[in-house]
């Protein structure tokens, strides 16, 4: 008894902060996102090799993986990877070009994946590619320091992540993994800098950029291909039912037929077969088919808590380069949570995002876990004091 | 490490980051309200009409009775058998067992069976017992679903009038085809949840939408005349070797036909059969030509092309098995037309009547012939019935007397009666495929035209037109609309539509309605339709012998319309044979079919004998 209370005693009066409550959020969206993966993804995984939990025995083995990891980067000093953002950057360079290597694998009609000899496990450079973006950006808004209010340093900012954007768009095809690294970086360099108005100025021109494009798609024929097909389906997914618009509307039945309560976990209709690849980027729809506005609701507070754990830990971040380490760890779980609930609702125009902890993915639970190591890495070091 | 400064802008920063991205979640939180909540409705129908395959059922089709109920078209119950490929699991029991069933050969079977498809008919029409049988087996994937199959309880019966049903349960000729919308119901449907390959989720199960039954048809047709007049048309086409014999059983007031007998009729259960001597004939016009040579091998080329047409039935092109079907399922009485003769005689009569050009009491000599223009017609007996009143002139069918009527009223008040009648619009009856009158027009009718018209030739009725025509002629110049029809009753036995159908008043008036009356009862007491006369009953009617087309070709049609009782017609028939062999005139083989209908009919329908009364 005794020692238990001075241990307790001990803990109470640790000099340092341990954010518990985060963690416990991790867990939950990784525990509820297998459940939701098994749930749907049995029938289609039986059908296919015969094993109802074949993709949920995959992703408990990567979100293991990703738990180890995160272990061990929470307890390195964060200053440590300092040393490697250059190299970080050169490296995700390098494997973004491998996947044209024999390396390469191509899944789905697109050669996004690295295969690891030997263990039948594939890496997606893009994945690898955020993690390093977030590390060097940091590191760059350490360096720049005072200069990043000036024009020359903001462009500069702004640029420093182009190049490994562009090639993900142009080797890898993947536009969705670009425009989050692309987002991660505003957003770091949002928070990094002063002022507003350039922001203001860039959302807005974003905006009207979209806008002006949409219209020329739709008023006019000059720009055609499978891009624009997306745009029509997405302003109007019956139109094209059976090609693009398919899995839209498929999603979008998927979400209409839960209500408000929903009907009921392992219930879903949509899963058997008829919204293709369940588990993966659209697994926000059976979430909302079986469990409802409410568990939907639900998972969407889980994220807005996690984004307030992490801003409060960013907050009260020793020094710059550790609060700019979570700001870009906000940003990316933040933008991919939101774009993929904004596609999976037709909210925006089809394109492959997955749901952070959720979808059925292994590269991306494992470099999220990395990174939620590094926020808890970050966290470690607040002194209790200045709270 | 962080100033004062930078840190308190960084936070602000950082705060607004937050708020933003919670700012997005929040748009993106009521996007899901307006889809979950506004739209669930839309999108779960949708999902539901998604995921569900069905299956139909089949309505019963309404029953078609005759005015005393009797049943003369029903549905038997029978089975479809079917498979479903996904969910077959021992495939080679289900091949051992539906051949056995079903009686059909393994190789049939197999290809069904394995044939990757989401559902596979073995075989329709199977018998309810063996449906039953199946069933037991319980067999993964093997489907048994009840179904209704047309069944016609008299077979021959009234055949071109009701009709049969396809596939589908539609009708394809008669008033099954006329009263479709009555009869077929709505089809019902079986709603299975399934995955989408098509395979069913069990644990969903079913969703049943019950057929809804079609209404039964009441019809004026009497099954025992209708059956009574089909014997004596077959007896008459048999004894006179005629190509066919039509007869027709009419309520001169109302319209409501009794019977309607077009003889040759065909099995109503199997109506895509050829019957063995049809095809005979068809094989013998063929081979005509080798076999008249030889008188000696007659019998014997009989035989062959009686074989030779056993094979030929499968050897027909499907256009050419299409024609016969078509010409077996012709209806005599209202799709084709025909020279009506002499009996026409009766229109003529009432027109003159009517316009006062003649009355019964007028004279006429009747030499044998009489000029037309620079034409010489001919009476039907070539010495002529010399002098005569125009009751005698009907008695006897002369016609120069009639052709002199027909010139009396001239082209244009002639026309004008023949539109009045009735006689150049169809009589609307309610059987699909009635043919219209071929008939001169005004401009191009001459002299000529008009004195072959007024003894009834050189322009086509239908026999319905004919007696039609000669009911509103009797009486009392309402023109009335033949028809079956009488009302449809739901499957509770209330009352869903009685039929109401046009009558036309005053196309002739009373009195020269009851004079036709009068001078038809005296050609059938006295005159050339003796034959037709029923003891104890007072009858009216006209013969007629027709040649047909092209004239000399030796080939005539025999008829004769009779109503009883004469000074009150409640019954009128109109008997037509059609090319007979040996004696050919009306009134000696149309006119005792008649007779005969009526002495057993007029006593069931209640008609007194006059001596009764």
């Amino acid at each position: 008894m005794a020692a238990r209370r001075n241990k307790k005693r001990r803990r109470e009066q640790s000099e340092y902060f341990f954010d518990y409550s985060l963690l416990f959020i991790v867990l939950f969206l990784l525990g509820f996102g297998l459940i939701m993966i098994y749930s749907a993804s049995s029938y289609a995984a039986f059908e296919e090799f015969g094993n109802a939990a074949h993709y949920l025995e995959r992703q408990a083995v990567a979100s293991v993986i990703g738990l180890i990891a995160m272990i061990v980067v929470a307890n390195i000093p964060y200053h440590f990877w300092e040393r490697f953002a250059v190299l970080g950057y050169v490296v995700s360079a390098v494997l973004i070009v491998m996947v044209l290597s024999p390396l390469g694998v191509e899944s789905h009609k697109a050669r996004r994946w690295i295969g690891i000899p030997g263990t039948g496990f594939n890496i997606q450079p893009a994945e690898v590619a955020k993690l390093c973006m977030i590390l060097f950006l940091a590191v760059l808004v350490c360096k720049i320091g005072n200069s990043i209010r000036t024009m020359k340093g903001f462009i500069f900012m702004i640029l420093a992540p182009m190049p490994i954007a562009g090639m993900i768009y142009i080797i890898t095809k993947n536009l969705s993994s670009a425009i989050i690294v692309i987002g991660i970086s505003v957003l770091m360099v949002f928070v990094a800098s002063p002022d507003y108005k350039k922001f203001i100025v860039l959302g807005l021109g974003v905006c009207c950029a979209a806008a002006l494009l949409i219209f020329l798609i739709t008023s006019t024929d000059l720009i055609g291909g499978f891009r624009s097909g997306r745009i029509q389906a997405w302003l109007d997914p019956e139109s094209d039912a059976q090609g693009i618009g398919f899995q839209t509307l498929q999603a979008l039945y998927a979400i209409g037929s839960g209500g408000i309560w929903g009907k009921g976990l392992g219930q879903s209709m949509q899963k058997l077969s008829f919204l293709p690849e369940a588990q993966n980027d659209m697994i926000f729809s059976i979430i909302c088919e079986e469990l409802g506005l409410f568990g939907a609701v639900a998972i969407i507070l889980m994220f807005i808590l996690l984004i307030w754990r992490m801003m409060i830990i960013a907050n009260n971040a020793p020094d710059l380069f550790g609060a700019m380490l979570v700001v870009g760890v906000i940003g990316h779980i933040a933008i991919q949570a939101i774009l993929n609930i904004a596609v999976v609702t037709n909210t925006i125009p089809n394109t492959g995002i997955s749901l952070p902890f959720i979808s059925y993915g292994g590269s991306s639970v494992i470099f999220l876990l990395i990174e939620i190591g590094l926020v808890l890495s970050v966290a470690k070091r607040i002194q209790l004091k200045e709270l | 490490m962080l100033t004062s400064n930078n840190k308190i802008f960084h936070r602000k920063k950082i705060i607004a980051l937050f708020f933003l991205l919670t700012l997005l979640f929040v748009v993106l939180f009521g996007r899901l309200v307006y889809l979950m909540v506004w739209r669930a409705g839309y999108y779960e129908e949708l999902a539901t009409r998604l995921h569900e395959r069905e299956r139909s059922i089949k309505a019963a089709r309404g029953r078609i009775l005759d005015r005393n109920g009797t049943v003369l078209a029903d549905n038997k119950t029978v089975c479809t058998i079917s498979v479903i490929y996904n969910q077959l699991q021992d495939k080679e029991e289900v091949i051992r067992v539906l051949c056995r069933e079903l009686d059909l050969t393994e190789e049939y079977v197999r290809k069904r069976v394995e044939k990757y498809s989401s559902m596979e008919r073995i075989k329709s029409n199977v018998d309810k017992t063996i449906g039953d049988r199946i069933r037991e087996y319980d067999l993964p994937g093997v489907k048994v679903d009840e179904d209704y199959k047309r069944y016609y309880p008299y077979g021959e019966l009234a055949s071109k009038v009701l009709g049969f049903t396809g596939g589908d349960n539609q009708g394809i000729i008669g008033l099954e085809v006329i009263y479709e919308k009555y009869l077929q119901g709505e089809p019902g449907m079986i709603l299975t949840v399934t995955d989408a390959k098509g395979i069913e989720v069990d644990e969903a199960g079913e969703r049943r939408i019950e057929p809804v039954a079609g209404n039964d048809l009441y019809i004026s047709m009497d099954r025992n005349i209708q059956t009574y007049a089909t014997q004596l048309a077959a007896q008459a086409m048999a004894t006179k070797e005629a190509d066919s014999v039509s007869i027709i059983v009419m309520n001169p007031q109302n319209g409501e036909i009794y019977a309607m007998v077009s003889v040759p009729e065909f099995d109503l259960n199997n109506p895509y059969e050829i019957p063995k001597e049809t095809l005979a004939k068809i094989q013998g016009s063929l081979g005509e030509d080798t076999g008249k040579d030889d008188t000696e091998q007659e019998d014997k080329a009989q035989n062959q092309a009686v074989s030779e047409a056993q094979t030929a039935g499968d050897a027909l092109s499907a256009e050419q098995r299409q024609d016969i079907l078509n010409g077996i399922w012709r209806n005599g009485c209202i799709n084709d037309t025909y020279e009506p003769g002499s009996t026409f005689k009766m229109v003529t009569a009432a027109a003159g009547l009517e316009k006062g050009v003649v009355t019964p009491e007028s004279t006429f000599s009747c030499p044998g012939f009489i000029v037309v223009d620079d034409r010489k017609i001919r009476c039907h007996k070539v010495a002529g019935h010399g002098a005569e009143d125009f009751v005698h002139a009907t008695m006897n069918s002369c016609n120069p007397v009639f052709i002199t009527v027909g010139l009396r009223l001239g082209v244009d008040d002639y026309y004008y009666y023949f539109e009045k009648f009735g006689l150049k619009k169809k009589t609307g009856i309610d059987l699909p495929g009635e043919a219209g009158t071929i008939m001169h027009k005004k401009e191009d009718m001459g002299n000529v035209e008009l004195a072959t018209v007024s003894f009834g030739q050189s322009f086509q009725i239908t026999p319905i037109q004919l007696l039609t025509t000669a009911s509103s002629i009797i009486n009392g110049g309402r023109r009335i609309t033949p028809h079956f029809g009488v009302k449809t009753l739901d499957e509770q036995g209330n009352v869903v539509e009685e039929f109401a159908y046009p009558v036309e008043e005053g196309i002739l008036s009373e009195e020269t309605s009851a004079t036709m009356r009068s001078i038809l009862e005296m050609v059938v007491s006295e005159g050339s339709g003796k034959n037709g006369k029923v003891e104890g009953f007072r009858v009216g009617g006209k013969t007629a012998t027709s040649q047909t087309l092209p004239r000399g070709s030796g080939r005539y049609i025999a008829s004769f319309v009779g109503f009883a009782p004469a000074d009150d017609p409640q019954v009128i028939a109109i008997a037509i044979i059609n090319n007979p062999q040996g004696v050919y005139y009306g009134g000696q083989i149309a006119a005792p079919i008649v007779r005969q209908l009526f002495e057993n009919i007029l006593p069931y329908l209640g008609i007194k004998e006059y001596n009764e009364l």
